[in-house]
């Protein structure tokens, strides 16, 4: 398919009158967007961009002729332990594969662009990937508010997108509700949020009784990504035998927890379960330093960083967290290799987003290997095929009819986080048994 | 429910956190009539001060934070006034786009040098302490005595003192000061570095309790403004007793919903320019 500008047009027309109202309105949005890029790079490099993209979207069968390139959507790729292992873990990727022979031949190289946990931002790197570097295929994203703000333009372009990181569940219902605009996206991890809350119940099912959590107050941070966790929570929390005594959503951007903690506190909480990525350091600083009389574990995604006692001052030690891997953990036998080789590479060790790059730029490869073409429908048709043994587990994806339609599956013979216990400052895994390293340990003070 | 004594504990710590951010940008604004955007970025500047002397950069210790957030944002503070605002004091629209510009520019350097996740910086004071049967961080009681010691020490300086009787009266009548030989640019140049470390110290304190971030500064920046007009514009006094009204309604509202706690001081502030714009004391400011 020649994405040129009078066809753009053609297409808009055309989709509109299908029916389907919100791809309808992001078509007509696409033309202003397109403008402000193409003001930033100049109309006729533009239009020589789109013009290049011929024959590499959905239509056609391309075979992949020069270097495969990916676009890696990062949130502060040079500060930010998510955003840099998101970035980090492609580059590393994409070093690996041209170092054993490329992809049938040919170099795999990775472009690096900020979308400062911004929706608006996002769009524009995403636009840029498209314009300006002619991308194959994009992956990254942290922020599932960025996520669902660009999910329409990769509807529009037709490019592969593999996310590794963004958990809300709306991107693949919209694959399902919508395969043929939807489908070339794709959540290589980590578990959707819905899961993410499954896990957490699951590991509570298992744990809880042995770690004296018998009455919970359940504290999520109030964004996108929380509300199929707090959905799973409500659904299935009752099933684990815990009596929730404390139920809150706090505001985005909460930095005083004193008056939450207190409220727990008078709830008669043995523990907090938590959902929080944004909100997570002043909410295990402040309960380490005020000694709060509650445990502290759950979803957090700050504490899943090696480096993460270090930088809390041992605030972080008694807390637990979901997390896809640790730097000794051997999830897979891929899993300490690669955090080694990381290691060596940038100095520090990954964080879940990095695991999960490194496997999608890989997986993505071998999905274009093996579908002999780079053009997006038949890699599609080889991602829904594929399963990948890769540092996070096995992924494979949910097919078009399932609710979570090109979801990784969330299972134990797929991909099931493990939840790990900072002891002594050391990431020491409590959860599943096969992986544990300690027992669960309570904070002295309680 | 949550027990009366510990809100009522946790309002007058938090109301005295808010006194300290607070006076330095009424000192400002009541003496060179400047409305000084760049206060929250200050108090960014400070807790930074303090992350880097306890580890960041060097091994410091508690008292090396201390001194850090004192020192680095009374010299930051002070040459802004000298390198931007003096000269352009006199422009108020000018001096909004300035302040503004410096309080983004200090946050962008703090976000690519340190990225977006929370620092961490010590205690002044670890451990908790058991009053009238709840239990409060001791960091929290030490930073409630020393607000209260550095505002006693501000108030006895600006009334018993030759140069706080000088800023005083440069805060009353610019013109009248000049008449008795006040000099008003050195004045404004006190004001500046004292309301620079105030800011400091309130980012240490909020750090220490909160943790340090690029944004840190956004929210207090608010509250000053709800508490000075709440408390009159230009008035010392008016800001302590605002902060301790917008402190302990947010406190109040946080039992309630901790939802509400960032509209309180916003609805306040609303309701006050209503009501009684010239604030509770706002009858200070004779010019």
């Amino acid at each position: 398919m020649v994405n040129d500008g009078k066809q753009s047009a053609g297409e808009a027309t055309q989709r509109k009158d299908s029916g389907s109202g919100r791809r309808g309105e992001t078509i007509v949005r696409r033309r202003p967007l397109l403008k402000a890029a193409g003001a930033g790079t100049g109309l006729a490099m533009s239009a020589g961009c789109l013009d290049s993209f011929a024959g590499s979207g959905g239509g056609g069968r391309e075979e992949l002729d020069g270097p495969l390139k990916i676009g890696v959507l990062a949130p502060e790729p040079t500060n930010n332990p998510i955003g840099a292992s998101i970035a980090n873990g492609a580059r590393l990727a994409a070093q690996q594969l041209t170092e054993n022979g490329g992809v049938d031949g040919n170099d795999v190289e990775v472009v690096v662009k900020d979308t400062k946990e911004d929706p608006g931002t996002g769009k524009q790197k995403y636009q840029e990937f498209i314009l300006d570097d002619e991308v194959h295929a994009t992956t990254g994203i942290f922020t599932s508010e960025v996520l669902l703000n660009i999910l329409d333009d990769i509807a529009d372009q037709e490019k592969v997108h593999l996310t590794t990181g963004a958990a809300t569940p709306e991107a693949s219902a919209r694959v399902n509700e919508d395969y043929e605009a939807y489908k070339y996206h794709f959540r290589t991890g980590p578990i959707n949020a819905y899961h993410l809350g499954t896990n957490l119940v699951d590991f509570g099912e298992e744990m809880f009784g042995e770690m004296g959590w018998e009455q919970i107050a359940v504290l999520v941070e109030d964004y996108e990504w929380t509300r199929p966790v707090s959905q799973a929570l409500d659904d299935q929390l009752g099933d684990t035998g815990v009596e929730v005594v404390m139920r809150e959503r706090y505001a985005s951007g909460t930095e005083n927890f004193t008056p939450i903690y207190d409220e727990v506190e008078s709830s008669g909480a043995d523990a907090v379960l938590t959902a929080m990525a944004h909100t997570g350091t002043p909410a295990i600083v402040q309960w380490a330093r005020q000694q709060r009389g509650f445990e502290f574990g759950g979803i957090h995604v700050p504490m899943q960083l090696p480096s993460y006692s270090a930088a809390t001052e041992g605030a972080c030690q008694f807390g637990i967290t979901q997390n896809s891997a640790t730097p000794t953990s051997e999830v897979t036998e891929k899993t300490v290799p690669f955090a080694n080789a990381y290691q060596s590479e940038f100095g520090s060790y990954p964080v879940y987003t990095g695991y999960i790059t490194f496997d999608a730029v890989k997986q993505y490869a071998e999905a274009v290997s093996s579908a002999g073409y780079v053009s997006s429908d038949e890699v599609v048709t080889a991602l829904e095929d594929s399963s990948y043994r890769g540092t996070a587990g096995t992924i494979e994806y949910y097919g078009p009819d399932h609710e979570y339609a090109h979801d990784v599956k969330y299972g134990q013979d797929t991909v099931w986080p493990l939840f790990q216990q900072w002891q002594d400052g050391s990431q020491e895994v409590i959860y599943p048994e096969r992986l544990a390293t300690a027992d669960y340990a309570s904070p002295p003070w309680i | 429910m949550v027990d009366v004594a510990t809100l009522a504990v946790n309002s007058v710590i938090i109301s005295a956190l808010y006194a300290l951010v607070a006076i330095g940008f009424t000192l400002i604004f009541g003496v060179g009539g400047v409305l000084n955007l760049s206060h929250g970025a200050t108090i960014t500047l400070g807790a930074f001060a303090a992350y880097y002397a306890s580890g960041g950069i060097v091994e410091a210790g508690v008292g090396g934070a201390v001194l850090a957030a004192i020192v680095v944002p009374a010299l930051f503070s002070a040459v802004v006034y000298k390198g931007l605002i003096e000269r352009i004091q006199d422009q108020p629209i000018m001096v909004m786009i300035l302040t503004l510009v410096v309080a983004i520019a200090v946050e962008q350097v703090f976000l690519v040098a340190e990225g977006t996740q929370p620092k961490s910086i010590p205690s002044l004071l670890d451990g908790t302490v058991a009053l009238g049967g709840s239990k409060f961080q001791t960091n929290l009681l030490v930073v409630f005595a020393l607000s209260w010691v550095i505002i006693a020490a501000l108030f006895y300086t600006i009334n018993n003192t030759e140069t706080g009787k000088a800023i005083l009266a440069t805060s009353m009548t610019t013109k009248g000061a000049a008449l008795v030989g006040i000099e008003s640019d050195r004045v404004n140049l006190y004001t500046w570095v004292v309301a620079g470390a105030l800011a400091g110290v309130a980012g240490l304190f909020l750090g220490s309790f909160q943790t340090a971030n690029f944004a840190m500064g956004r929210g207090p920046l608010m509250l000053s403004f709800a508490i000075v007009v709440i408390g009159g514009i230009g008035s010392v006094k008016g800001s302590l007793v605002g902060a301790y009204v917008i402190g302990t309604a947010e406190v109040l509202t946080g039992a309630v919903s901790t939802r509400l706690t960032g509209l309180v001081p916003l609805l306040l502030l609303i309701l006050v320019l209503l009501v009684k714009p010239e604030g509770l004391f706002g009858r200070e400011l004779a010019e």
